[in-house]
């Protein structure tokens, strides 16, 4: 009863706790900061930044797919003439950056949300504790993110152009590629260190510092998700690092481990007696977990806000947690689906097809289990509601043309067509990073201790929905018609000629798609001073960082000692006045003070928390 | 949605489209049933004053049955789909040939070798790979001196079994004939064996589908599928014109030159190929 009566919800005015012990600098408290919430925005800020900077990548290389050989709008005169001629986009430069909107994307944007911001922001909240296990490491791991954008990017400014071998950086071309591609490797080589130094943190975390009475099986599936994540992560990036540096020798000193003998490039010394498929075989043993590092966290995040919008516990919720797991697991042995066409022994494609096809079952559980979950809920459409809704919507979409790629004889014609490229835009932007502004918009009121417009948080996310489908939908059927990817003009193909005004189309969808996201950061920026003040917990949810104030306390972030006393998703028990039940409320001393408790709840009747919001 | 396929035009790519329509059918039906309950859940469990959600924490036995029924599913295509598999592309299952060439991809070109008068490929050692002998042909091999070169454009017959040893000089490159639904990469200093039969005549776009540097784009090749007397009438005067070339200098033997020349033979092809195309896209 007790646990009634102190409820911090509807609370206000937590303003003046803010009074921190010791003084900081600026510069440790800001920049060099060990708080994981810090750190946490400064993955969020940065990550923000590269979003757009991926996103301006792709609308130029849209721009000349849809119109080549007409000018650039606005930049175009701006750009140098290493990259445009009469602000023609150069095929060249068209390599650039398609090679460049997937590395920021993927190792600048989703890989920092996803596992970077998520991971500082919700496992040290959810489990209930003051920070990681590792607070310096944590900053390093953050601080290893701007020389890795260095090191990818610096490619621009030399007279050769940025890396222009595709984001899979495949040898023997990206060996002979030059200085943006040597750049790209040190880059991907500091991302992976990163990933590599937060993957050690999380685990510990989780491990040893969950808060007094929470079990494994008592956390959330966020934490779930990230703690699975980082052990993928603390294994695969090893491979790719290995690679990298393999690759690495091979571009500086010519060591050929990729390079055959018999091979015709000029200014090349070429000592021969290596195997190019060999990189692809230890790339793809990295980058494909690296689409469940991307994934699973916001599969998580999204297990959470459905849950929490439709007032209802997580349906299967080992299963759920058994599914992440099995996904981590085949994600290790399907990673020759990337290969079947790269003449990779046919014999592995037969193996490979089998574990491919296989892993779409642990997807169908999730998505069965979420569907479960919204099963007899009350179902409320906030904004982190809906894009989490619109990732599961999405995801169904990226996981079914997934099976087309995983059936090695229906792969032959797709493999390496816009299909491909639809597909990975619907599990990376689709998933992913729905997935992420749900959790953003879900987690903003903690982290910043307002609400954001509620009104611009619908706009924005209508506007990405219809012009994200409408954009990469259509690509499907593109890569149904033979297009392939990373050509800078269809048009010299006449099997090709009949989609132009499909790609028409597509790029202005994605200019209107890329511009809806301006709302996004706008609504965030806006309403760091504009939004409400948020109470301690104004989604009425169960998990442990709700119970700290909003933002939570500087260094140590809850103000009174924690303890869990069960999961995280008890919604709607029957018999008690609200519907929720948080894990850190005690519950009464023995079962039958609990059934008193239920009866003098029936006439408490003005408990805060039943409010509409 | 399975209309915009390019027009299919060899055996293997009816079983192609076959099960890309099986699968499609599949994922189509799962998607709708999917987002149709989603739909349905959204609308019936809305908020509504006074109805409180279902404390429910879910129920085994309906997780084992949706654990089975995908897994059965997707087990049983994957195994329905390994045959088809294993006959397009096991390197020990490739069908006999009627015709077979060489085929080799270079920055951002395609050479094709077709044996030469005498029926017979010349061996091929790499350390002798250059940009004039791309395919590294043994100068000492009396076999390679008559081998046909051309570039981009070439000629096949119908209704015959072809087989096309496929690799590349510099970087990776795949050859991708859309209407044949045929793909692979071409990988370099690795010979992998690619197949395919038409059985309809006419000039087919060979891409290149794997990226290969800035000129990528335009790596584009022609196969022009004839009947047999057609394509053995377009063979013949181009073996009369190697035959010929070879005569004058038969004592002084130069040996890197039967593929040089035919590279230039090949280059005079292309002109009057692409103009030929270009004719047929104005009309």
């Amino acid at each position: 009863m007790e646990a009634v009566v102190t409820s911090p919800v509807e609370e206000h005015g937590h303003g003046h706790e803010h009074d921190h012990e010791h003084h900081e600098s600026f510069i440790r408290k800001y920049i060099f900061s060990t708080d994981h919430k810090t750190i946490a925005k400064q993955f969020l800020g940065s990550a923000l930044f590269f979003l757009f900077v991926g996103g301006a990548m792709a609308l130029i290389l849209r721009w000349q797919l849809a119109y080549p050989g007409e000018a650039l709008p606005l930049i175009g005169s701006m750009l140098s003439d290493r990259f445009v001629s009469d602000g023609v986009v150069q095929p060249g430069f068209f390599m650039q950056m398609t090679t460049m909107h997937a590395s920021v994307m993927i190792f600048l944007v989703i890989i920092p949300l996803a596992v970077g911001f998520f991971g500082n922001l919700c496992i040290p909240l959810m489990i209930g504790t003051d920070d990681m296990a590792f607070p310096t490491l944590n900053m390093f791991s953050f601080w290893l993110v701007p020389p890795a954008a260095f090191f990818l990017m610096i490619g621009f400014f030399h007279e050769s152009g940025a890396a222009a071998a595709g984001w899979t950086h495949y040898p023997p071309l990206s060996v002979i590629g030059g200085f943006g591609h040597y750049m790209w490797t040190i880059g991907v080589f500091f991302v992976g260190f990163s990933s590599i130094l937060g993957a050690v943190n999380y685990i510990a975390t989780v491990l040893n510092k969950r808060a007094p009475g929470m079990k494994m099986f008592d956390m959330p599936l966020t934490v779930w998700a990230l703690f699975i994540t980082a052990i993928l992560a603390a294994l695969g990036t090893p491979v790719l690092a290995a690679d990298l540096a393999i690759l690495f020798f091979d571009q500086f000193f010519h060591s050929s481990f990729f390079i055959p003998e018999g091979w015709v490039v000029a200014d090349y010394p070429n000592n021969g007696g290596g195997q190019p498929i060999l990189f692809q075989h230890l790339f793809w043993f990295y980058s494909h977990p690296a689409v469940y590092i991307m994934l699973l966290p916001v599969m998580g995040v999204a297990s959470d806000v459905l849950a929490t919008f439709s007032r209802k516990p997580v349906y299967g919720y080992k299963a759920m947690v058994f599914a992440i797991m099995a996904i981590a697991f085949l994600g290790f042995i399907v990673w020759g689906h990337h290969m079947f066409q790269s003449g990779m022994n046919p014999l592995l494609g037969t193996t490979f097809m089998l574990s491919t096809i296989v892993i779409a079952v642990p997807s169908a559980i999730k998505t069965f289990n979420w569907l479960g979950t919204l099963w007899r809920g009350s179902i409320t459409f906030s904004v982190p509601m809906l894009h989490a809704l619109a990732f599961v919507a999405t995801f169904v979409v990226g996981g079914l043309s997934g099976i087309f790629m995983a059936a090695a004889p229906a792969d032959v014609f797709i493999h390496d067509t816009y299909f491909i490229v639809a597909h990975i835009h619907y599990v990376l932007f689709g998933g992913s990073l729905f997935g992420i502004f749900a959790g953003i918009q879900y987690w903003y009121p903690k982290l910043f201790g307002r609400r954001q417009n509620e009104t611009w948080g619908q706009i924005h996310f209508w506007l990405t929905f219809i012009f994200f489908n409408l954009t990469f939908f259509p690509m499907h059927l593109l890569g149904i018609g033979g297009h392939m990817r990373r050509i800078s003009d269809p048009n010299v193909y006449d099997f090709l000629k009949p989609f132009a005004g499909m790609n028409e189309f597509i790029t202005i969808c994605a200019i209107i798609l890329g511009f809806a996201q301006l709302i996004l950061v706008v609504n965030m920026l806006m309403s760091f001073k504009l939004g409400k003040k948020a109470s301690r917990n104004p989604w009425r949810a169960n998990s442990l960082e709700w119970a700290a104030p909003s933002p939570p306390v500087g260094h140590g972030n809850f103000d009174k000692p924690l303890r869990s006393y069960r999961g995280p998703y008890e919604f709607s028990l029957p018999g008690k006045k609200r519907d929720y039940l948080p894990q850190w409320k005690k519950p009464a001393k023995s079962e039958s003070a609990e059934e008193s408790a239920k009866q003098a709840a029936g006439g408490n009747g003005q408990a805060a928390g039943g409010g509409g919001h | 949605m399975l209309d915009y396929f390019p027009e299919n035009v060899s055996s293997v790519g009816i079983e192609h489209d076959e099960l890309f329509a099986l699968i499609y059918y599949i994922c189509v039906g799962i998607f709708v049933l999917v987002n149709v309950v989603l739909l349905v859940f959204l609308i019936k469990y809305r908020r509504k004053k006074g109805v409180r959600a279902y404390h429910f924490h879910g129920d085994n036995l309906v997780e084992f049955v949706w654990t089975l029924l995908p897994t059965v599913l997707f087990a049983g295509l994957g195994f329905y789909s390994d045959d088809l598999w294993t006959r397009m592309k096991y390197q020990d299952k490739v069908p006999q040939a009627d015709v077979e060439i060489d085929v080799m991809g270079q920055q951002f070109l395609w050479h094709i070798r077709y044996p030469g008068p005498d029926g017979v490929f010349g061996d091929k050692i790499p350390a002798e790979m250059s940009s004039s002998n791309p395919f590294g042909i043994d100068p000492k091999d009396p076999n390679g001196k008559d081998d046909l070169v051309v570039q981009n454009t070439f000629n096949l017959p119908i209704n015959k079994m072809i087989v096309v040893h496929l690799s590349s000089v510099d970087v990776l490159h795949s050859f991708f004939l859309p209407n044949f639904r045929i793909k692979n990469d071409a990988v370099p200093g690795l010979w992998i064996d690619v197949w395919f039969d038409c059985f309809k005549a006419g000039k087919y776009e060979l891409a290149c589908a794997e990226l290969c540097g800035s000129g990528h784009y335009a790596m584009r090749g022609v196969v022009n599928m004839q009947s047999e007397e057609d394509y053995n009438t377009w063979l013949q005067g181009k073996y009369d014109a190697v035959t010929a070339s070879l005569q004058p200098e038969n004592s002084t033997a130069e040996v890197a030159s039967p593929a040089a020349e035919s590279t230039e033979a090949a280059e005079e092809e292309i002109v009057v190929e692409e103009s030929v195309t270009e004719e047929e896209a104005a009309h």
